[in-house]
């Protein structure tokens, strides 16, 4: 729960024979990770073996793809697999004439359709050109191909008119506007066969653009844009009609075509899997994960299926260097929601703590803190249980969130009852602890103490992390290692110390213990290259000139100094937003009271009702970023690295996030 | 009417007189021009007010290119800064003016789309992305084909002339009727707009927005006639019917295929050594150009003596911040690729 499931490498030596057995075993369990091993291939191996199967993965995934056009064709979805467990290779030669005998039928149908919608959008943009010149009342048929005279009808931009105009001065033309709005007008530009050359190269370079006169139609352009209306008429029932084939065609194959999807798609799988295999000359080496407690499973169900393979197994460390190892999170299924928030700041590396439980705690807490009201939390909870119980189709996509808003909401309504808060009214119900408005420096203080508590875990945290690694150079020099921790201390205490009055407090230690605290840890975080790079064996040990380190070494000091500060401050805000929230709620009220007097009438709850509704949904969202700000930038930053490598089991049907 | 300018242009004056003196003097440009080699050149323009622009990249990444970028994204910000400033009648036609960068980059992102050039090629040629407008561009040139970056444009003022223009792209499959058809329709919009501004604020805008209009609307006539060699009607149709001092008749009278040298001298009589200027068209074409420049930075200078209050000094005044641009491109490009003095500075304005 602590770390991610512990993990096993394996390296099997398979003999050919077993090739297939032993791979439907390791897709079919969905526990191995799969590490290329490709590069071990051996040339020359067994008859070419590796190009085999190269070729054989290339053969199922253009198939795969082949079927995927045909049933994208006939709007279908993939369904689900129906097989329970994988058999055999699809068989490409027998497959193959199924599928092309099903495209070539549904090919047919879908030419006919691309056809017949090209023929419509070719009709109605013959009477888009139309339209224009729809009220003429002239047989534009003749106009076609004139012998004597050059003709042309069409579209002109209305600023272009006059300069057309002036550039056919010395032509003899006639030319007029039949129809203009603010951008374009309908003209019609005529002159002399003789002159066409001029006449076409002038209504060009004007951006005259010609309409096309459909072919076949005769008569006036109303009489012909009524014949085009029965022509897109015509092929919309023949669309309506190849519409109808297309659902038979999809109901006759749906079944047929997902069932062979999903046989070619494994297929296709295992052959990629069986590409990373390293491929010697009569046997096959696997390497891959498992996650350890499987590990016995695993090696009986290889064993069962391959007696002469060879199996090895290497416990891996946590330390040293394990980017490699895939991470498999292992938290119970409820936390699921705080592992999300984990994991969008970053998986855990596999020799790191995994953070899950400590936001589990953590968020809902400094939440409940700043948002603490009985009613609105309450209100929360439910708006959380309806989101992870998929009740509302149109919350769904928020589902994963549920658990987070439903923790909170509780956590938030607990704070509400130590405040005596509820839906804003502070005299509803009693505080069992305090109400922050009315001991603002109170709440202020405790806020910054659980934030330097915290801050504590965090540095231990991270100090722990680096001793599992045996980085010892992060572990005693880093500005978030035992130097940064003892620097940090000492500050506090000649903090404390100099504010003990301030804050109430006596502090039974002498100021000289926390001045030489502060300044060993001062003096090895600024040395803490030095030392990193003399314990890892590193030289030189100072990189780029003295003059150069210094200047670097003292800025810095000076900034994990104010990152410490601002760390340490950062927790003011969730006694601010404790105390905001009183005062927002007394702001509702007052505006209440104007809108209702006295009197508490209907204005006065209109006022208060959507106030809170405000309240839960503005300041729940403010409070959630802010408590998201905590987690990550101030606590989180200290101790965790994330960057582990995803676990991705081999799984012949695609599994979700583990 | 008076008393209104005064308030409405008295802080946008106090502030682009302080921008104006920020510009560089033909005494500091000749200093640059002075800068060993490129490197040099940009240590150089770190110490002025594009210095801020610069440092945001690493010396490593300042290539020219990305030197000329970061040094646009400067004039960028300051018409921003100006837009912000000026009373609302004068913000349509600052606005419009800006839009003079964003058809470059379309043409800039359309050449990209043809030569099949990904996006981090072309967003370094682009003029920097700003607040003030916007194209698509990067999804432009992601989406691969003129036609689909042209759909991306719907709701902008440039969809409908592209959309309209399409069809004789699809037609000569050249990007040529693309680009004119931009050009004419931002050229007209800028003269609509000027034209719309309130009395004195029309006359000082059209003294140096019509200024620009002429150079450009003259030297396409010219380029059109003698690099393109198109037909008189279709030179009318590519060129505009208005200007400041360049009117329709000039333009048709170059078309007809008049003296050019007669028709510029007619135009701007204090031009000296037109006649040689013309003589060897193509040689000395961007001579001439330069040349007409020079007049549209005097007449963007002259605006600041006299009333100030006035669309025309915020329009005169990103006129000069452009054309020191186009100063500090022609060094940057003469530095980086070592082209001797006497070759760049006859470039310079």
């Amino acid at each position: 729960m602590f770390y991610p499931q512990a993990m096993t490498e394996v390296e099997l030596i398979i003999p050919s024979r077993d090739l297939l057995d032993v791979t439907k075993v390791l897709s079919g369990q969905g526990i191995f990770h799969q590490a290329d091993s490709s590069y071990m291939t051996v040339k020359n191996n067994e008859s070419g073996a590796a190009s085999n199967w190269q070729e054989k993965a290339s053969a199922y995934a253009a198939l795969e793809r082949h079927i995927q056009s045909i049933m994208l064709a006939l709007s279908m979805d993939e369904g689900q697999p129906v097989k329970k467990e994988f058999e055999s290779l699809t068989e490409l030669d027998k497959v193959r004439p199924v599928v092309d005998d099903i495209e070539k039928e549904v090919k047919q149908t879908s030419d006919q359709m691309n056809a017949e919608h090209k023929k419509l959008e070719l009709v109605e943009s013959n009477i888009r050109q139309l339209e224009p010149v729809a009220e003429i009342d002239l047989d534009i048929s003749a106009l076609r191909s004139p012998r004597y005279l050059f003709s042309m009808l069409g579209l002109l931009p209305v600023a272009n008119i006059e300069r057309l105009q002036t550039s056919l001065e010395r032509i003899p033309n006639v030319f007029l506007t039949l129809r203009q709005d603010n951008q374009k007008a309908v003209v019609w530009l005529t002159g002399s066969q003789n002159n066409a050359d001029i006449l076409e190269r002038a209504a060009r370079s004007a951006y005259l653009n010609p309409l096309t006169l459909p072919e076949g139609y005769q008569g006036t352009p109303g009489k012909i844009i009524q014949s085009l209306h029965d022509a897109v008429g015509e092929t919309q029932r023949e669309i309506k009609e190849l519409k109808e084939t297309v659902v038979a065609q999809h109901n006759a194959y749906v079944k047929q075509l997902q069932a062979l999807l999903w046989d070619v798609r494994a297929s296709r799988m295992l052959t990629d899997a069986i590409v990373r295999f390293g491929q010697l000359r009569y046997t096959y080496l696997i390497v891959g994960w498992v996650p350890t407690r499987y590990l016995d499973d695993f090696t009986e169900r290889i064993k069962a299926v391959s007696k002469d393979s060879i199996i090895e197994s290497f416990t891996t460390k946590r330390g040293g260097d394990n980017q490699a190892v895939p991470v498999a999170l292992d938290n119970p299924r409820f936390l699921n929601p705080f592992q999300s928030l984990v994991t969008t700041y970053g998986r855990p590396r596999y020799g790191e703590i995994d953070p899950t439980w400590l936001m589990t705690i953590m968020f809902p807490l400094l939440f409940g803190a700043m948002f603490g009201d009985l009613g609105q939390g309450l209100v929360l909870a439910g708006l959380g249980w309806l989101l992870s119980s998929r009740k509302v189709k149109a919350l769904n996509s928020m589902a994963g969130l549920g658990g987070v808003v439903m923790a909170c909401g509780l956590v938030a309504a607990f704070f509400g009852l130590m405040y005596g808060s509820f839906f804003g009214f502070e005299d509803v119900i009693p505080a069992l602890w305090m109400q922050p408005i009315n001991n603002i420096m109170t709440i202020l203080k405790i806020a910054i103490g659980a934030g330097l508590i915290l801050l504590n875990i965090a540095f231990l945290l991270g100090i722990y992390n680096a001793y599992v690694a045996r980085d010892w150079g992060h572990f005693f020099f880093d500005h978030n290692g035992l130097a940064g921790l003892v620097l940090y201390w000492g500050l506090l205490g000649l903090l404390g110390k100099a504010g003990s009055s301030f804050l109430g407090l006596s502090i039974p230690v002498p100021t000289i213990v926390f001045i030489v605290l502060a300044v060993v840890g001062g003096f090895a975080v600024t040395l803490s290259e030095v030392f990193k790079h003399l314990i890892e064996g590193h030289r030189p040990l100072i990189e780029g000139g003295i003059a150069t380190y210094a200047i670097q070494a003292f800025f810095e000091l000076f900034e994990s100094l104010v990152s410490y500060l601002s760390n340490s401050l950062s927790f003011v805000r969730v006694g601010a937003f404790a105390v905001a929230h009183g005062g927002l709620s007394s702001a509702i009220f007052i505006l209440a009271a104007l809108m209702g007097g006295n009197t508490h009438g209907l204005g006065y709850w209109l006022v208060v009702i959507i106030g809170n509704i405000f309240i839960t949904g503005f300041e729940g969202l403010i409070v959630g970023i802010q408590t998201m700000r905590l987690s990550y930038y101030e606590m989180f930053s200290k101790f965790f690295t994330g960057g582990g490598t995803r676990y991705e089991p081999l799984a012949l049907y695609p599994s979700k996030e583990n | 009417m008076l008393a209104s300018g005064v308030t409405d242009y008295a802080a946008i004056n106090a502030r682009v007189r302080v921008m104006y003196a920020t510009l560089y003097t033909p005494q500091d440009l000749a200093v640059l021009g002075e800068a060993v080699d490129f490197p040099t050149l940009v240590g150089q323009l770190k110490h002025s007010p594009y210095g801020p622009y610069l440092e945001r990249v690493s010396d490593k990444d300042l290539t020219p290119r990305r030197t000329v970028f970061q040094i646009k994204a400067r004039v960028a910000d300051q018409f921003a800064s100006i837009i912000r400033m000026s009373p609302k009648q004068a913000r349509q036609v600052l606005i419009q003016l800006f839009r003079y960068f964003e058809v470059d980059n379309l043409k800039a992102v359309l050449r990209g789309i043809v030569t099949g050039a990904s996006w981090d090629r072309v967003r370094f040629v682009l003029f920097p992305p700003s607040t003030i407008t916007n194209i698509p561009a990067q999804a432009m040139v992601e989406a691969g084909s003129i036609g689909a970056a042209v759909e991306l444009l719907r709701g902008t003022p440039y969809y409908e002339t592209l959309s309209h223009a399409m069809k004789r792209y699809s037609a000569e499959q050249n990007l040529f009727p693309l680009e004119v058809a931009l050009d004419l329709d931002y050229w007209r919009s800028l003269w609509k707009e000027t034209n719309n501004l309130p009395a004195e604020d029309r006359t000082q805008g059209l003294r140096v927005v019509g200024t620009l209009i002429d150079i450009t609307n003259l030297m396409w006539a010219i380029r059109y006639r003698e690099y393109h060699h198109i037909s008189e009607e279709e030179l009318i149709n590519y060129t505009l019917s208005f200007g400041y001092r360049v009117s329709d008749k000039d333009i048709r009278d170059i078309a007809a295929g008049a003296d050019i040298a007669q028709v510029v001298k007619r135009v701007y009589p204090h031009l000296s050594d037109v006649d040689m200027l013309i003589q060897e068209n193509h040689k000395n074409l961007p001579k001439l150009e330069i040349e007409l420049k020079r007049h549209l930075m005097n007449q963007c200078k002259a605006v600041f003596v006299g009333s100030p209050f006035h669309i025309g000094l915020s329009l005169a005044y990103l006129m000069l911040t452009e054309l020191e641009i186009q100063d500090l491109t022609v060094l940057i490009e003469a530095k980086s690729s070592h082209t001797p003095d006497d070759e760049f500075r006859q470039y310079l304005l």
